[in-house]
């Protein structure tokens, strides 16, 4: 167990130092983000519909292109440098390099998202603060459900010609469970309702994420291998 | 008989068996009376429905199995029960509105049983996609085994989706804990019909798999020549 | 009583919609197969 977790450290390390010296894909991801919502404030007509109404919808689409943007790039960096045999022939258990690029996708998506709640607070108007709390927590939930697929994925499609447009192709029927569930709590946040309302949501994000992280964790080692 | 042949026997079976239901269901199951001749739909959508589930199910278990023994039979399997699977919900998402259109007075409603038919469809579309963008037979059945192992995880967090969303669509009253609650001539035309779709599964499948076995051996007699 | 709602013509639209892809498929799986 210590050993897993000190290989996905060293990971996760790597591609963290490399991005954030070179900070590319971080920027495009922030102000693609800042994108989004600045294009939905202008599709909206005010008057018609209560912000509060489409408010949770607006946060998570933003939340999921982001995901996407940021997935995307995952393998890039390996694929470009060849380095993909270099990480495969080092001495890391396939399980430690999966949680290791969770781990350093995790912080990506979440380091836009920290730049897009206060975004989406600004321009919609949006009080969030008595429920800061359970909302970084429900983000937090369904963030890891997106990452942790997308992360197997991205590695599945490294070595196919179009893999960047059949991504969300593959994602999209995995993405809609944690999506419904994670717009569901929100609007009942933002509505100022108690959790207790929407704990079976709550549960069924714990068991996706659950889910899918073990059964991304086992399935990495068929979709690197030769 | 080759394998081909019982296959097309049992297609043709399940065509004729589908006649019989038709002319059943049309001219001597009596009609419902809330809705009128549109609610003789459901003898065709719920056992359609069944099957593009069971297929979808089917698709992971043969995936893991093939993981385990990488038997290429099992990948013949999935590859014929996905595409077997994507025929079906093609009948459950062009059924599914016809019958709603009158009934709710909408074609779409972004109901939970038509949303999981739809994000099952997507699967099914991507695990083919994924199929066509391999070229190496043992690649392609790893690839596919993991994502259809994910596909079939992802089944019960669709299903789970449907008794937490409120919905238009009729309760079950077939496949519910206490007894059938529907008459007893229109559960007999149901369970017909449901041996028909059955039936025309195994026969697509057979044929679709004699189809992968006489593509393998062409391209095996072609390497061997060549 | 209320009458039945005459929704005839949506369930032949479904019915033949149904046959149409069952066919259809049938077609499809007979022309791969047929050895040339």
């Amino acid at each position: 167990m210590r050993e897993l977790v000190t290989q996905a450290w060293i990971v996760a390390r790597k591609d963290l130092v490399l991005e954030f010296r070179t900070r590319t894909a971080l920027f495009s991801a922030v102000v693609f983000t800042a994108l989004v919502l600045v294009v939905f404030n202008f599709g909206r007509d005010p008057t018609a519909v209560a912000t509060i109404d489409l408010a949770p919808s607006i946060l998570w689409v933003t939340f999921t292109f982001a995901a996407m943007l940021t997935l995307n790039r995952a393998f890039q960096l390996e694929l470009e440098n060849q380095a993909l045999e270099g990480l495969l022939v080092a001495p890391l258990s396939r399980a430690s390099l999966y949680w290791g690029k969770l781990l350093a996708n995790l912080v990506f998506v979440a380091v836009v998202e920290a730049v897009g709640l206060p975004l989406f607070v600004l321009f919609f108007n949006v009080p969030v603060a008595h429920v800061l709390g359970p909302l970084v927590g429900v983000i937090a939930l369904a963030t890891v459900g997106f990452v942790a697929v997308g992360t197997l994925f991205s590695a599945l499609l490294i070595r196919l010609r179009f893999a960047e447009l059949m991504l969300p192709v593959l994602l999209l029927p995995f993405l809609i469970p944690p999506l419904v569930a994670a717009v569901q709590v929100t609007a009942h946040l933002l509505g100022g309702r108690p959790l207790s309302e929407v704990a079976g949501w709550l549960r069924l994000l714990a068991a996706y994420d659950v889910t899918f992280v073990s059964l991304a964790t086992v399935l990495f080692r068929y979709t690197v291998d030769e | 008989m080759t394998l081909l042949n019982r296959g097309r026997l049992i297609t043709l079976l399940g065509l004729a068996s589908l006649a019989g239901v038709y002319v059943r269901a049309l001219a001597f199951t009596p009609t419902e009376r809330l809705q009128g001749a549109a609610q003789k739909i459901y003898y065709l959508h719920v056992p359609a429905a069944i099957w593009t589930e069971t297929a979808m199910i089917l698709v992971g278990v043969a995936g893991v199995f093939y993981l385990f023994l990488h038997d290429a039979r099992l990948d013949r399997f999935a590859a014929a029960s996905a595409e077997v699977g994507t025929v079906f919900a093609t009948i459950v998402l062009t059924t599914g509105p016809i019958w709603g259109k009158p009934i709710w007075g909408t074609w779409w409603t972004w109901d939970a049983r038509l949303t999981s038919m739809l994000l099952l469809f997507f699967l099914y579309v991507g695990y083919l996609l994924l199929r066509g963008a391999v070229a190496d037979p043992e690649l392609r059945a790893r690839y596919s085994a993991v994502l259809g192992i994910c596909g079939a995880a992802l089944v019960p967090f669709i299903h789970f989706s449907v008794y937490f969303f409120p919905t238009l669509h009729p309760q079950p009253i077939i496949l519910k804990p206490s007894a059938p609650s529907l008459p007893w001539s229109m559960l007999v035309t149901w369970l017909y019909a449901l041996a028909a779709f059955t039936l025309l599964y195994i026969g697509f499948v057979v044929q679709r798999y004699a189809l992968s076995l006489a593509r393998d051996a062409a391209g095996g007699a072609e390497r061997a020549h060549g | 009583m209320a009458d039945v709602p005459l929704t005839g013509g949506y369930m032949v639209a479904a019915y033949v919609v149904t046959a149409v892809i069952l066919l259809a498929y049938t077609l499809s799986l007979y022309l791969r197969t047929r050895r040339p």
